[in-house]
């Protein structure tokens, strides 16, 4: 359980604090042991727990804002963290990025929020979808609550589908599905793979009437470990369909939102829900196995005498022709002492950024099965420090229009009995999203 | 941060919550208690608007009535007079029509935290737990809790935990897990709430409805329930195997917990969910977010205790990534050296000397000293990766590999020679006072190899005035006196300096007294001296460096999924003996580990739980006072005892089984209380004689166990006498041997 939840600007004001549990002790003497111990910290943050005067501090950092989660009871910690993150997403949800100014402008919110989320420091209710209903918005007239509006809310707090509110109309039913995944790659010098990794979220808008059925298909093939899991589960080739076995894709693990009906993917693989309104994520997944890596760098830096570096980094595009990645960005880390940076390429701008120690080399769009290359020269000052440059890898964002994964969705149909309308007059939007994670070269 | 001006802020704000043209616009009612929050978050002191506030929440307005909770719930505990003026709204409020506004009365009516609320709570409390939105359930069930928290002293009220029970099969999921929250805390005296097998099936069926906080917590409680059998323990394992993949860590972590608590006494089981849950571990090693890939090392480090090789295929899981905070980076090393084996040694190393050149000196010492853990195994890689590193010529490093180099020779004699050619002119590059020890170190003992050793040394000796560190002047003593030994002429000229020097001029009593050890002695004649100083120059029995064995899984298993693995061991030693309480659930749960095999395995758990149990008084305020005092003599024992009247007579129920007395004794121990005799484990009559100081007294006890007599017989005698002392004794003595063993001990007194 937690005792208390405190939100700090990155001076270590407090703009949020919410007690839960005397056994904290003192708000201010919590508050202030969380600011001298671990903002004001001179050395880098040792542990995310932080233990001062038997209490523990939980805490993330977002952009330029803590939040310290505390507690005094021996506790699991991964949950914790996982709490705190719901409560980012849950904040992020109602007013956007988590900065200062929007947690200033936002304070009431945020203490009704903490009033709903968590009682007597036990979480209670962390869904986005759900905690809409009781949260009065600034504004909001209450005291004419209508009839209707109320037994929604009773409804909903008595109601077993805690998701989705009944009688919800709309004149076009319209379903937005977004397969966003980011690829994370840590590649040597030579060019091995040492370590990669896709994990995805499957993203839904859905705005269909009444409470529909909706079942959820993909590619997907689920090879067990059988050494690394001691049941045998079947593996679902029948699932497969028609479609061929070489683009089934393995997932490592997933998890769903609460609507989808375990006990059905466990026997049956299938996928199906009654959607909450709005927007939700359906699914996330992490995949290890045939990974689609997008680009391939290959680096090639040689030290000309003590004074000059010579820079030479080629980027190839692995996919379709006929695909087009978009907001590329190779990022060349230069050493500390350079002085100057000539820089060649062929295609994009790059620019050499001091203050970055880095050369920033950004291409707007770029075909597939292609390649660019571009050659710096760095002067070096010379120096006494005869510390060695330790060559921080070489960094890539990009943006890709396909699934790294490989992921396919197959179909998704919506059956709704009560009103008369069929799984063909809902519209249906689908749309795959690779961005990079972690992408490194090492050099 | 409260700034000047403060009391004309006040003023204005109680002007204008008390001007009825504001009250009776609601915009701008509201704004003004906005503005009060906005006020009381920064620190300012609000508590004089209290009265004006309370009225405020006499409103229709929910947004309004939300925010005047929150001050009320902030400022009560300092006006609870005060306070109690806003109940009758809150209970006006309680029986509102609209059960958004019954719960959020009920729940700020129970957050109030003033003395005199319970009674009025009471009441909507009880209706709410009937209400039929889940809402004002959930509320009114933490609600019971609550006013438990407020009196922890006051008597259980059977009603509400019979009502409270009832509501484990409440259809709404957090209403239940609420209920097992609230029971566990109003029932904490006696042991927490009971998870019986009718419970404990209710609550598996239930695992699927819950959202992942009330599994997370479930499976905790779990822990506490024993099945009867082999197979019903099976279908447990079956029934929960799915939430080894949950998506999230805690279920996934909380769930192997289980496990390896339910497996206890079945190594086969253990092992299988190991081997079961390193997938889902190895998943949350690599989550997106840093503080659960964090939090999932120092739980695949719990697991590497006792099977250093279970994750030795997936070692490139542990790779460190560029842009991973330190403390990530820290732990993959320490999970790396675990995990070498001949497969992987080659890229393994590679890797580390890649972390040896990061930007943190400290991690760059930690990866050298990293390939030096390494090296206990194989040595040779290691140690061209090391004399490698010495061309850089950096400090931290140099002096690093150093380090590493010293306990290499210790453990390793064999490497001395090419050790001994590699550190030849590192000194330049040596600047803490650490590395100057080792490498000083290395030049005493290895000295007759190196052929400039005398050279160097002189060099330190010469700038021995500028040294800071006394340890590096010890060593440098030592050092000169042995190699003097093995190379006088070149030696003994320097050795005079030195002596002079520490002798005359240094300040330091300890390097004086040392100087002057090394002075005598070398009076004493070479041979002498070689005798003395010319100990061993390698021991690899010294345990210490090449780190630590197995440990079977049971003696981290209660700990898993707690804070336990999260801190490091020194930090949580030190972090539970001095609260000496016992974190929440863990001594009931270990407690209840050892009930299921009493005397063998999880002795050690049962005395460390028994003593946690026995530390962790019923009441926090009240503070328990066994103190370890003097030592008692056995034959000052038995004249005491033989002089006293026994003060207190009392029959304990003895737990089933027999209790290894050594485990009695150490638990005993870990309170304060010290036994000076026990019988054998099956002597008929068994008994122990123990003795406690407390409060300045004295407290001699003999435990007698009967095997005509039911129970074990307590009798304690007291010199002088206290009763408050007596009692806090029996409190003791009564939760060690009910933690040790299982039966509900009944004390019955017999005066």
């Amino acid at each position: 359980m937690i005792g208390g939840l405190f939100i700090y600007n990155h001076k270590g004001e407090v703009l949020i604090s919410r007690v839960y549990r005397d056994d904290i002790g003192n708000r201010r003497n919590a508050v202030d042991a969380f600011r001298v111990n671990v903002i004001h910290a001179r050395q880098q943050v040792r542990s995310p727990v932080t233990n001062i005067a038997r209490t523990s501090f939980f805490h993330v950092k977002r952009s330029n804002i803590w939040l310290a989660a505390v507690t005094k009871q021996n506790v699991n910690a991964a949950m914790v963290f996982e709490f705190l993150y719901k409560m980012c997403d849950v904040m992020t949800a109602y007013f956007g990025k988590i900065s200062e100014e929007n947690i200033k402008n936002n304070f009431v919110l945020i203490y009704e929020l903490l009033d709903e989320i968590l009682d007597f420091g036990y979480p209670q209710n962390s869904e986005t979808g759900a905690l809409k209903t009781f949260i009065t918005q600034q504004g909001i007239k209450s005291q004419h609550q209508t009839k209707e509006e109320q037994s929604q809310i009773t409804s909903q707090v008595t109601g077993q589908i805690g998701w989705r509110r009944e009688g919800i109309k709309y004149r076009r039913n319209e379903l937005f599905l977004d397969v966003l995944e980011s690829v994370n790659l840590l590649m040597s010098p030579q060019g091995q793979v040492l370590s990669a990794h896709v994990s995805g979220r499957v993203v839904m808008k859905s705005y269909l009437s009444g409470m529909p059925e909706c079942k959820f298909g993909m590619n997907d093939k689920i090879v067990i470990d059988k050494q690394g899991k001691g049941t045998a589960d079947e593996t679902s080739k029948s699932d497969l369909g028609g479609s061929s076995g070489k683009q089934s894709i393995a997932i490592d693990d997933c998890t769903f939102h609460q609507c989808v009906r375990l006990s059905k993917f466990d026997s049956e693989r299938s996928i199906s829900f009654i959607p909450p309104d709005g927007e939700y994520e359906l699914m996330r997944y992490r995949t290890t196995k045939d990974i689609i890596l997008p680009f391939r760098v290959i680096p090639l830096v040689r030290e000309v005498g003590r004074t000059k570096l010579e820079v030479k980094v080629v980027i190839k595009s692995n996919f379709k022709p006929s695909l087009l990645a978009q907001k590329i960005e190779v990022r060349i880390p230069t050493p500390l002492n350079t002085s100057g940076v000539q820089v060649i390429c062929m295609k994009g701008k790059a620019k050499y950024k001091a203050s970055e120690n880095a050369i920033v080399w950004k291409i707007k769009r770029m075909a597939g099965m292609k390649e660019s290359q571009i050659s710096a020269e760095i002067e070096l000052l010379p120096t006494n420090d005869k510390k060695k440059w330790a060559r921080p890898p070489i960094s890539m964002n990009f943006e890709v229009p396909f699934a790294p994964s490989g992921l396919k969705v197959r179909y998704l149909k919506v059956f709704e009995p009560k009103l008369n309308y069929s799984d063909h007059d809902v519209i249906k939007w689908v749309r795959y999203i690779g961005r990079s994670g972690i992408y490194e070269t090492r050099c | 941060m409260p700034y000047l001006g403060s009391a004309e802020t006040v003023k204005e704000l109680k002007r204008a919550l008390s001007n009825p043209n504001v009250q009776s616009d609601r915009l701008r009612y509201r704004s003004v208690i906005v503005r009060v929050i906005r006020f009381m978050t920064q620190g300012l002191d609000m508590a004089p608007l209290f009265m004006e506030m309370v009225k405020a929440s006499a409103t229709v307005d929910i947004v309004q009535k939300k925010l005047v909770y929150l001050y009320m719930c902030s400022y009560a505990p300092l006006k609870p007079d005060l306070a109690l003026l806003a109940i009758n709204t809150l209970l006006k409020d309680c029986a509102d029509p609209n059960p958004m506004v019954r719960g959020l009365a009920l729940r700020n009516m129970c957050n109030l935290r003033v003395p005199g609320v319970s009674e009025y709570a009471q009441q909507p409390i009880l209706s709410g737990l009937r209400d039929k939105a889940s809402y004002v359930r959930r509320a009114a069930v933490l609600g019971c809790a609550k006013m438990h928290s407020l009196q922890p002293d006051a008597e259980i009220d059977g009603a509400v935990v019979n009502e409270l029970y009832g509501l484990l099969r409440d259809q709404d999921p957090v209403v239940m897990v609420n209920c097992l929250r609230a029971l566990e805390e109003i029932l904490k005296k006696e042991g927490g709430v009971v998870i019986n097998k009718p419970i404990a099936h209710h609550l598996l069926n239930r695992m699927k409805d819950l959202d992942v906080w009330g599994q997370s917590e479930v499976l905790t409680f779990l822990l506490r329930y024993r099945p009867r059998c082999h197979s019903e323990l099976f279908d447990i394992l079956n029934l929960l195997d799915s939430f080894l993949e949950s998506g999230h860590s805690g279920v996934v972590a909380a769930t192997t917990r289980l496990f390896l608590s339910l497996g206890a006494a079945l190594p086969a089981v253990q092992s299988g969910v190991l081997e079961r849950a390193r997938g889902p571990l190895l998943a949350a090693c690599t989550a997106q977010s840093r503080e659960l890939r964090f939090v999932a090392l120092c739980h695949v480090q719990q697991v590497l205790r006792s099977l250093p090789g279970h994750f030795g295929a997936h070692y490139k899981k542990f790779f460190c990534s560029y842009s991973e905070p330190s403390y990530i980076k820290f732990r993959k090393m320490e999970i790396l050296v675990e995990l070498v084996n001949d497969e992987n040694v080659g890229m393994l190393l590679e890797e580390l000397r890649g972390y040896c050149t990061d930007v943190s000196p400290e991690l760059a010492q930690a990866a050298i000293f990293a390939i030096g853990r390494v090296g206990q195994t194989y040595s040779e890689k290691c140690l061209s990766i090391l004399t490698g590193l010495l061309e850089l010529k950096q400090e931290q490093i140099t002096s690093a590999v150093v380090q590493t180099f010293r306990d290499q020779v210790w453990l390793r004699p064999q490497c001395s020679e090419s050790v001994c050619a590699a550190i030849v002119g590192c000194e330049e590059h040596i600047q803490d006072s650490e590395g100057k020890q080792a490498l000083v170190w290395l030049l005493g003992v290895h000295g007759e190899q190196i052929p400039g050793a005398p050279y160097v040394l002189e060099e330190f000796i010469d700038s021995l005035k500028t040294e800071q560190s006394p340890a590096v002047k010890l060593e440098l003593l030592t050092a000169t006196v042995r190699l003097f030994l093995s190379r006088p002429a070149e030696t003994q000229d320097v050795l005079g300096r030195l002596l002079t020097f520490c002798i005359e001029e240094e300040c330091d009593m300890s390097v004086r007294d040392r100087a002057l050890f090394c002075y005598r002695l070398l009076q004493c004649g070479v041979e002498e001296a070689r005798r003395v100083l010319g100990g061993p120059k390698s021991d690899p029995s010294l345990g210490l460096i090449a780190g630590r064995p197995e440990e079977p899984i049971n003696s981290w298993a209660g700990d898993f999924n707690t804070l336990a693995p999260v801190y490091s061991r020194g930090d949580w030693a030190a972090l539970t003996a001095t609260t000496g309480g016992s974190p929440s659930l863990l001594p009931q749960v270990t407690g209840g580990a050892a009930q299921a095999d009493p005397g063998s395995v999880e002795d050690a758990e049962a005395v460390d739980s028994a003593a946690a149990a026995a530390h962790s008084p019923p009441d926090p305020g009240e503070e328990l006072c066994l103190v370890s005092g003097p030592p008692l003599s056995p034959e000052l024992f038995e004249r005491r005892w033989l002089a006293l009247e026994p003060s207190r007579r009392v029959s304990l129920g003895w737990p089933g089984g027999d209790c290894l007395p050594e485990t009695l004794q150490a638990a005993l121990q870990l309170v304060n209380i010290q036994a000076l005799a026990l019988s054998r484990l099956h002597a008929r009559p068994w008994k122990a004689y123990l003795y406690a100081h407390c409060l300045g007294t004295v407290l001699l006890a003999e435990l007698l166990r009967d095997p005509d007599a039911d129970g074990l017989q307590v009798t304690v005698k007291q010199d002088p006498e206290r009763e408050e002392a007596l009692s806090s004794f029996l409190t003791v003595l009564k939760t060690v041997i009910q933690t040790l063993g299982n039966s509900s001990a009944s004390l019955a007194s017999h005066d």
